[in-house]
């Protein structure tokens, strides 16, 4: 009996031995670099990409050893992925602070009892703005005087995120309705909506209250001049490829990927102190029959980005030490850089919960 | 060594098995077996997982006829000829599988997208892909188009040239010889490229959700339903395919592919 093997076989055997050898090699060379280091782990708003991975690669050369891991999606979904798909963040960010304390504050860790986290940081602003892809033949036609009216007639194709899971999406819907007063257009949304979605999407007014009612299976119809995505920074490469001519954004996303944009008036860009009231005459809800996850009802506010440090934090020093780079000089000299508005000075809500680490650097010390 | 190595040699070959099909069967069964029957009767009852559960189906059969149409062609050719450059040929048929995905629908966009070198033809005919089902066909019919063709040529390659030739000599013309000689006995192995095929369409998700999110198709609606309500309802849609999907492969395994092919044994 021929214990050798014949010659394919042997090569097939030696084959297979290198790649197992280089295989446990990567493998060992990967932990080996890890093994030492740190990781703080990172879950924030799509919008906050662009400069979120600025200040990660920035702490991380400020700390040898410390591997920074960031992870985007639409705001809901940030704040879902650690409440109720169990993952374990060091930061969460969130596009709107309004949905921290109905997501967070309100529930409990399963494993803690204790909720999943008892304060935040607000540390920055934006507005809504409506991108023009740099290929569409509407680009010179869109003003911020006329652009609904364009935007109604059917023959723009525009983007606009998911309200049922990112802050941009209802949003934008919060912007419309706000649009028929500026405009005096009565029915702008519907008109704007109406027939794009094999669900309507719908208002109600009551007393000083519109109230945009958002059906719980949203899916645009047929030959829609609407195109849906999860987030409003998924529409960005739909802009650049041309497959869009227009999309509701925030100013910093579009001037991070050098998109042109048309400004939409303070009245209704969700960003100017001295309206609150105003915006908050508008709200979006949810029609969640279903699967109930959220609260499902947002009020127009000014836009103001949030950040906390889940109770469950697998690092919550290391998480620290991230929230005052952040908010310290280099974090906000970086933000600004990539164009996202700051909120100065940052304001925490329930300033008694937060590290005191976090209190300084709100105060500026 | 004794005069029957054999055993232990299949016992072998029989654990690794065993392990391999654990492998398989554990995620599908126990997401059956936790969702239950109740599970399957209420993802029929809703309205947008049985829409998706059809246009899924449907796109993945368009794409698998278009596939047939210009990959069966094609797979016959390289099973009989040779030609300068057919190793190329092959290999350009296979680079689908080695693209990632979403690789493959951003490449997609940039051609078929309304502002790509073919959208942009296709435009003013009315015909799209972004948002609609020629979108979804496209991005299925890229990724699975290979399993078609590979697995025809195989069939086709499976076949006695000389039967054909017989059958010129009697007069049949080429076509005639390919559908009266060679495809009678060559189907089974083409029809299961193309169950692999359509197989291959309705589990695609990466190419398709870059050219069309709308109308969801199921791998679609399922991430959608995982993301935005979590993975109760997610669960719904997921048991129809995999049930869908696996019906109809145990149904295709049945009645297309020959007791001799399963075997292994008693080709010739």
């Amino acid at each position: 009996m021929r214990w050798w093997p014949g010659l394919p076989t042997r090569r097939a055997a030696a084959a297979l031995a290198a790649a197992l050898a280089c295989a446990l090699a990567f493998a060992a060379f990967g932990t080996g670099c890890g093994s030492d280091e740190r990781q703080v782990k990172l879950i924030y708003a799509g919008s906050l990409i662009v400069p979120f991975e600025r200040v990660a690669a920035a702490f991380e050369r400020q700390h040898p050893g410390v591997d920074v891991v960031t992870e985007a999606h639409g705001s809901i979904q940030v704040l879902r992925h650690v409440t109720e798909l169990g993952d374990r963040m060091d930061i969460v960010a969130s596009a709107d602070e309004q949905l921290i304390p109905p997501l967070m504050y309100e529930r409990d860790d399963p494993e803690t009892g204790a909720p999943w986290a008892d304060w935040y940081c607000s540390f920055a602003t934006n507005r809504v703005v409506l991108a023009v892809s740099p290929q569409s033949p509407l680009a010179g036609e869109l003003t911020s005087k006329t652009w609904y009216r364009r935007l109604i007639e059917g023959d723009v194709r525009f983007g606009l995120a998911d309200p049922r899971f990112d802050a941009a999406g209802y949003r934008a819907l919060m912007v419309l309705q706000l649009a028929e007063r500026e405009y005096g257009e009565p029915f702008l949304l519907e008109d704007m909506l109406m027939g794009r979605f094999t669900t309507p999407i719908t208002v109600e007014h009551s007393g000083g209250t519109d109230v945009i009612e958002v059906p719980e299976i949203l899916e645009t119809s047929a030959g829609s001049s609407i195109v849906l995505r999860g987030a409003s920074i998924q529409l960005v490469a739909l802009l650049e490829s041309g497959d869009l001519d227009c999309a509701f954004e925030y100013e910093s996303v579009a001037r991070q990927h050098g998109l042109q944009y048309v400004e939409l008036p303070p009245s209704i860009d969700l960003s100017d102190p001295d309206r609150r009231d105003d915006y908050a005459t508008v709200r979006v809800k949810l029609d969640f029959r279903r699967f109930a996850s959220v609260r499902p009802e947002f009020t127009g506010d000014l836009i103001r980005y949030a950040f906390t440090i889940p109770a469950n934090a697998p690092d919550p020093e290391l998480a620290r030490e991230f929230a005052a780079f952040l908010l310290g000089s280099e974090g906000r000299r970086m933000l600004a850089a990539d164009h996202q508005p700051l909120l100065s000075p940052p304001e925490l809500d329930d300033a008694a919960a937060a590290p005191e680490e976090v209190r300084r650097a709100c105060a500026g010390r | 060594m004794g005069r029957r190595p054999f055993s232990l040699f299949w016992a072998l070959c029989a654990a690794a098995g065993v392990v391999l099909l654990t492998f398989v069967v554990l995620p599908a069964g126990s997401m059956i077996a936790e969702a239950g029957a109740g599970l399957l009767g209420e993802a029929l009852r809703q309205d947008d997982v049985r829409r998706s559960l059809v246009l899924t189906v449907s796109a993945a059969l368009i794409t698998t006829v278009i596939g047939f149409v210009v990959g069966v062609p094609l797979a016959y050719l390289l099973a009989r000829k040779e030609f300068p450059g057919k190793r190329a040929v092959e290999g350009v048929i296979d680079l689908p599988i080695v693209f990632p995905h979403t690789a493959a629908g951003v490449a997609l966009l940039t051609v078929y997208g309304r502002q790509g070198v073919v959208g942009r033809l296709l435009a003013p005919l009315g015909i799209e892909f972004t948002e609609t089902m020629a979108g979804i066909v496209l991005a299925m019919l890229f990724v699975s188009l290979p399993f078609l063709v590979d697995g025809a040529r195989e069939a086709f390659a499976l076949v006695d040239e000389r039967y054909e030739h017989v059958a010129r000599t009697l007069g049949s013309s080429r076509f005639g010889a390919f559908a009266r000689v060679t495809f009678p006995q060559a189907w089974r192995g083409v029809l299961a490229g193309a169950v692999l095929m359509w197989g291959r369409g309705i589990s695609e998700f990466g190419a398709v959700v870059i050219l069309a999110y709308n109308p969801k198709v199921i791998s679609v609606l399922t991430f959608e339903r995982f993301e935005g309500f979590g993975l109760r309802a997610a669960q719904p849609p997921a048991v129809l395919i995999v049930l869908v999907a696996f019906v109809a492969f145990l149904l295709a395994r049945t009645f297309l592919v020959p007791r001799r092919r399963r075997t292994g044994k008693g080709q010739r």
